[in-house]
């Protein structure tokens, strides 16, 4: 992917650089609002990593003016301000996603890659099939194989979200935002019981485990189970 | 002490002061103008009169007779000092000694030659009598000049003496203004220098100034406590920070050394950004300010989503979860900010109790009030620590050796007075029940 990380710090943004570079990712990097606004309009990125407060012009005010145009290329706003009030801030002004300073580089990774390859407009799908399962939206079904499994709302839930994101990690803020609606993280790992319980109700009558556990990082459905 | 000039008590004085002498200035002038136009309207009725009195006593005689008269009158007359004249057709003098030309008929005023004084001003009153005859009688000025004098005389001293008591009082007035003042910019100059424990001096008169003084004062107490409050607040955070950072340094100076150092610095760095994200979620609750995007929340739908995610976590731990929760309950509020209030009571009976213990979530309402309680059975917290451990930082004896840093109850303390609301610690014989009262809102 070619990314634009717009930051004005140099130690945060040299720790992200090298990381997406590692990645695979190509990164253009640019320390002032008036420049990333610039290389925004003047190139087309798959993603653009803002940082909130950037000299020159305000991260949000990048962002307001790149969405009146209209450029709808996905935006993920870096903060150091993680008030509620903030959070709401920035989706107002046209962020696709919002993640509070200091984060885990694979937590970055991961949202970047949702980001990118989330398919503009309305999602139309009634229907997602990833190896052997498949889900049915609008029943609110899931089957392995033919085979019906029940599942809790929760469960469901979070099954949708990978099967999402199939063949990439969805960590477990990702799961508290999208399933709970949480922007913090309860010391109790909720997550963690329910997708345990989604895995047994999977893998009853089949030997394997169609979830992946990336360690350290999040959870992965496998595209070929 | 500040210059008159420059102060606002001197010039609201004076001011004062000024606009009472003009007050004077113009009454005085008033009175002047009035009582010499009624002086003169007397007089001129009284140069008729005593006119028409001679005429009355010439027309039924002669000339002789009215000489007669008029010499009578000019010589008893030092009372009334009239001057007398009487002209024929040629206009030569033929009696009474006033000394001036023949006037026309009417009031004027006329120039005579007074014997002492010489030419001199006079009131007259000139009217013509039978056989070509023209009578005049006149009254030196100088009574009437006399009189306005006098007036103005009065008035001038009063002015004065006026002038001399208001300057007087004013300067009088805004010395005791300015000096009310000084005592309170001098208390807020010694605050400024660093002495909180300075406070407006107060007198027995309960007057304008001791009100906004007693209200400083007040106001000074509460930034005193506030104050004391966040320096308390900011040494905790410091004492507290330091247990985890030194046991971050410890772990780090193991990598390389130990298998896992670096997950467990990594994991006890971010316990410490935790505590950091923990004190800011309460002072940002604690602000105020979230209170302005509070909307109409389903309290029944957010403690329903919160007992049923927490059922498998307390499962999975051995304890377990049950929840008794009314319909249809609306409270006015923050859906997050609810939750995270019974994640961290849930999170405290999961971390607090043993396994294997039940724990109880319910929500009821009577017309006014939402009451969501947490209850467990398990070892509880002694009935002295019940307040103190609302508090930030404060953890029970029993939880030194447990996870946590302290903060999780004083948010739900923020969250729960955001609310409008309050909490209750008491005990569940056994264990510990955590109440929370927040006032519901009508849904129409």
């Amino acid at each position: 992917m070619h990314i634009l990380l717009a930051e004005d710090d140099t130690e945060t943004a040299r720790f992200i650089a090298q990381g997406l570079t590692a990645l695979g990712h190509q990164v253009t990097h640019v320390a002032t609002g008036p420049l990333a606004l610039q290389a925004a309009s003047d190139a087309t990125f798959d993603a653009v990593i803002l940082d909130r407060m950037l000299p020159g012009l305000d991260g949000l005010e990048v962002l307001r003016r790149l969405r009146a145009v209209p450029n709808r290329v996905p935006v993920l706003v870096l903060t150091a301000l993680g008030g509620i009030a903030d959070r709401v801030d920035g989706l107002d002004a046209g962020a696709d996603d919002y993640l509070v300073k200091p984060f885990a580089f694979v937590e970055l990774a991961a949202r970047l890659n949702a980001l990118a390859r989330r398919v503009p407009g309305p999602e139309q799908t009634t229907r997602i099939e990833i190896g052997e399962i498949a889900l049915d939206l609008l029943r609110r079904e899931v089957t392995r194989c033919g085979k019906p499994v029940h599942l809790q709302p929760r469960e469901f839930a979070l099954l949708e979200q990978l099967m999402r994101q199939a063949g990439r990690v969805v960590t477990r803020t990702m799961f508290l935002e999208n399933v709970w609606g949480f922007h913090f993280d309860p010391q109790t790992n909720i997550v963690e019981s329910h997708l345990s319980r989604l895995r047994t109700k999977l893998r009853e009558g089949f030997s394997d485990d169609p979830i992946e556990t990336i360690r350290g990082s999040g959870y992965r459905i496998r595209t070929d189970a | 002490m500040r210059k008159p000039k420059a102060s606002a008590a001197y010039r609201i004085a004076f001011t004062y002061s000024a606009a009472f002498t003009l007050a004077i200035l113009l009454l005085g002038v008033a009175i002047y103008i009035a009582a010499d136009a009624q002086f003169r309207r007397q007089q001129d009725a009284a140069l008729v009169d005593e006119a028409s009195a001679l005429a009355h006593e010439y027309n039924e005689g002669d000339l002789p007779e009215i000489r007669h008269a008029i010499a009578r009158r000019e010589g008893s007359n030092t009372i009334n000092a009239y001057g007398y004249a009487l002209f024929d057709r040629t206009g030569h003098r033929v009696g009474g000694g006033l000394n001036t030309r023949k006037p026309p008929v009417g009031l004027q005023d006329i120039m005579f030659v007074d014997p002492v004084e010489g030419a001199d001003h006079a009131r007259a009153y000139a009217t013509d009598l039978t056989r070509g005859l023209r009578l005049v009688v006149a009254r030196d000025s100088e009574s009437l000049e006399g009189i306005d004098q006098t007036i103005v005389l009065i008035f001038g001293g009063a002015f004065v003496l006026v002038i001399g008591l208001s300057v007087f009082g004013a300067l009088l007035l805004g010395g005791y203004l300015q000096r009310r003042l000084d005592g309170i910019s001098g208390v807020a100059r010694a605050i400024m220098a660093g002495d909180m424990a300075q406070r407006v001096p107060l007198s027995d008169r309960r007057d304008e100034f001791d009100a906004v003084g007693s209200a400083l004062n007040t106001m000074l107490d509460r930034i005193g406590q506030l104050m004391d409050n966040l320096r308390q607040v900011s040494s905790d955070v410091a004492h507290d920070l330091r247990t985890p950072l030194l046991r971050l340094r410890n772990q780090l100076e193991q990598v390389g050394q130990v298998p896992g150092a670096a997950e467990r610095a990594i994991e006890q760095g971010d316990a410490v950004l935790a505590l950091f994200a923990a004190l800011l979620r309460i002072a940002e609750v604690e602000g105020g300010a979230l209170a302005r995007s509070f909307v109409a929340t389903d309290l029944t739908l957010v403690v329903t989503e919160i007992a049923e995610s927490y059922a498998p976590a307390f499962a999975d731990s051995g304890r377990t979860l049950g929840w008794s929760i009314a319909p249809g309950i609306t409270v006015l509020g923050d859906r997050e900010l609810i939750a995270q209030a019974l994640i961290n009571l849930l999170d405290n009976a999961l971390l607090h109790t043993p396994p294997g213990t039940p724990v109880a979530v319910s929500l009821e309402a009577d017309a006014h009030v939402a009451t969501v309680s947490v209850a467990d059975a398990g070892p509880g917290v002694p009935p002295g620590d019940h307040a103190r451990i609302l508090q930030r930082f404060a953890r029970g004896e029993a939880s030194r050796t447990t996870p946590g840093n302290g903060l999780g109850l004083s948010l739900v303390a923020a969250v729960t007075a955001a609310h409008g609301g309050t909490i209750a610690v008491d005990d569940n014989r056994p264990g510990l029940r955590v109440t929370l009262r927040i006032p519901r809102v009508d849904v129409a």
